[in-house]
This record gives C-alpha cells, sequence and structure tokens, in this order.
C-alpha cells in the first residue's frame, strides 16, 4: 500500500521494508535534504553469532508512540516530512527492522530530527526483540522506559 | 478467573460491613519475557475498586511467583501510557506491564 505522509507517517509492519519507497515519499519541492536510519539485523549479539531475531510489540502502544515522536519531531525541528516504519516477527541477519526518513530544506535539521526520532524510539517505545543463537535465545538488553513521577494518573 | 486486589480504602471505611467488595473488570497486557512467564498476552481481570497498578501487579505476582523478580525492571502502562504505579485504575481500564523496550 502506498505510504502518504500527510496521511500517515508510522507504521509497523511484517514484510520486507521498501526502504526507496519511503524516501521516495518525503521528497519534496521544497526539500533540500533527505537523512536516513536504516537499523538492520547483526550477524553477532555480545560476540555470540545470531541466527535471526523475531520482534514483537504492544502494536496499538507503539503506533501511538511512534506518531508522538514523529509529531514532536516536527515541533523541535525545521523538517518537512518524517516517517517511520518498524518491522515486526522473525527477521534474517541483514534485514532492516527500523527505517526512518527526514526532509528538510536544509540538511541540519534533517540529521537532527533523525537522531532524535531513532534515540527516542529505542527508549519509549514498546517493541521488544528476542534473538536467537544456534544454542538457545534471549530476550536483548533493553532501555526502561521513564515512568511519569508518581500520585496522579497519567493523561 | 477473579483477581481480587487490596485497594486503598478511604478512612473510616467500614470494615464492619465486608459483604461483597465493589470489583472492577480490566484488560491486563503482558509482553516480552513477561508473556513467557505468565504464558498469555491479554486476560480481563476482576480488581478491587481503588487498587493501584502496583496492588494490580502484585496479584499476578503471587500467581506467577517469578514474575517478582522483574519488578524493578519493568515500568508499567495504563490506557497505553507509561503510567506511575501508585496510579490507580478505573473499570474498563487496559494495563501492561512492560520489560526494557530494545526495538530498533
Amino acid at each position: 500500500m502506498p505510504f502518504s505522509p500527510e496521511v500517515e507517517n508510522c507504521r509497523l509492519i511484517r514484510e520486507v521494508i521498501d526502504a526507496a519507497e519511503l524516501v521516495r515519499t518525503v521528497r519534496d519541492g521544497m526539500d533540500g535534504a533527505i537523512v536516513t536510519f536504516d537499523g538492520f539485523v547483526r550477524n553477532e549479539s555480545h560476540g555470540r553469532e545470531t541466527k535471526y531475531l523475531e520482534y514483537e510489540a504492544y502494536e496499538s502502544m507503539a503506533l501511538t508512540k511512534m506518531k508522538e515522536i514523529a509529531a514532536q519531531a516536527h515541533e523541535k525541528f525545521a523538517i518537512d516530512r518524517m516517517v517511520i516504519v518498524h518491522r515486526l516477527g522473525r527477521l534474517e541477519i541483514g534485514e532492516t527492522s527500523v527505517f526512518i526518513a527526514v526532509s528538510a530544506p536544509h540538511r541540519g535539521a534533517a540529521f537532527d530530527a533523525c537522531r532524535y526520532a531513532i534515540d527516542t524510539l529505542k527508549k519509549t517505545v514498546p517493541i521488544w526483540k528476542k534473538e536467537y543463537f544456534a544454542d538457545g535465545a534471549v530476550w536483548a538488553d533493553g532501555e526502561l522506559p521513564p515512568a511519569p513521577p508518581g500520585g496522579k494518573p497519567a493523561s | 478467573m477473579l483477581t481480587l486486589v487490596a485497594g486503598d480504602r478511604p478512612s473510616g471505611y467500614n470494615f464492619q460491613v465486608p459483604s461483597v467488595l465493589p470489583t472492577i473488570r480490566v484488560k491486563i497486557l503482558f509482553f516480552g519475557r513477561l508473556r513467557e512467564l505468565t504464558g498469555f498476552t491479554e486476560e480481563t481481570g476482576e480488581v478491587l475498586d481503588g487498587a493501584t497498578l502496583a496492588e494490580v501487579f502484585q496479584t499476578y505476582a503471587q500467581r506467577f511467583p517469578k514474575l517478582a523478580g522483574f519488578r524493578t525492571s519493568m515500568v508499567a502502562s495504563l490506557n497505553q501510557e507509561f503510567a506511575a504505579w501508585e496510579t490507580p485504575v478505573r473499570a474498563g481500564d487496559e494495563i501492561a506491564f512492560l520489560p526494557p523496550v530494545s526495538g530498533g
């Protein structure tokens, strides 16, 4: 399905991520730069050879958090468009798990926004990966999202 | 199944009249290694009205003792927003217990 950043800028998918298509969707006449982040499956983890990974997500919340990241990026940086796609399910070595593309009139904002988006995604989006090795599997070390201060319900 | 959680009672609550404590139905979700421990992603649980997220978790830690060891390395969410453990839950709420995230 074609991706229209004005309508939908974040997506969780179970198919191969089409990076070239995502780059095309953020490219526009007013822009002068596109920065992308391509996160893909490494062949080792802490010195052990990885066979493949499995990703799972709290999908509804993950999508909400991804959209928040894109919205915050638009507030913080002078960018044009941003798309964030994360893949779920089984991924083989070398396959892209997350792809972010950002366009902007000038490169600085695009670099900053892309960095902000992937760093924030890794801290706050409820997605988990399990690493499969020849002799077992482990859940990857992750980051604990900051919980709001106690006492009252989160809005 | 019935999960009862001791909620915070306002002072003056009359323990002489226990009868049936008011309970509410909530949706409970576990992910990643916590899902593997409980053996399910999602269930509808019945908890005492006014129970906090910490108290809801405590009942699951009693049911699945291995969960207790993860208490300090997890966060809770309420209706898809990260929430403090002291937050009280309401009928129909969606509660999730989340291990450290490792997307990307």
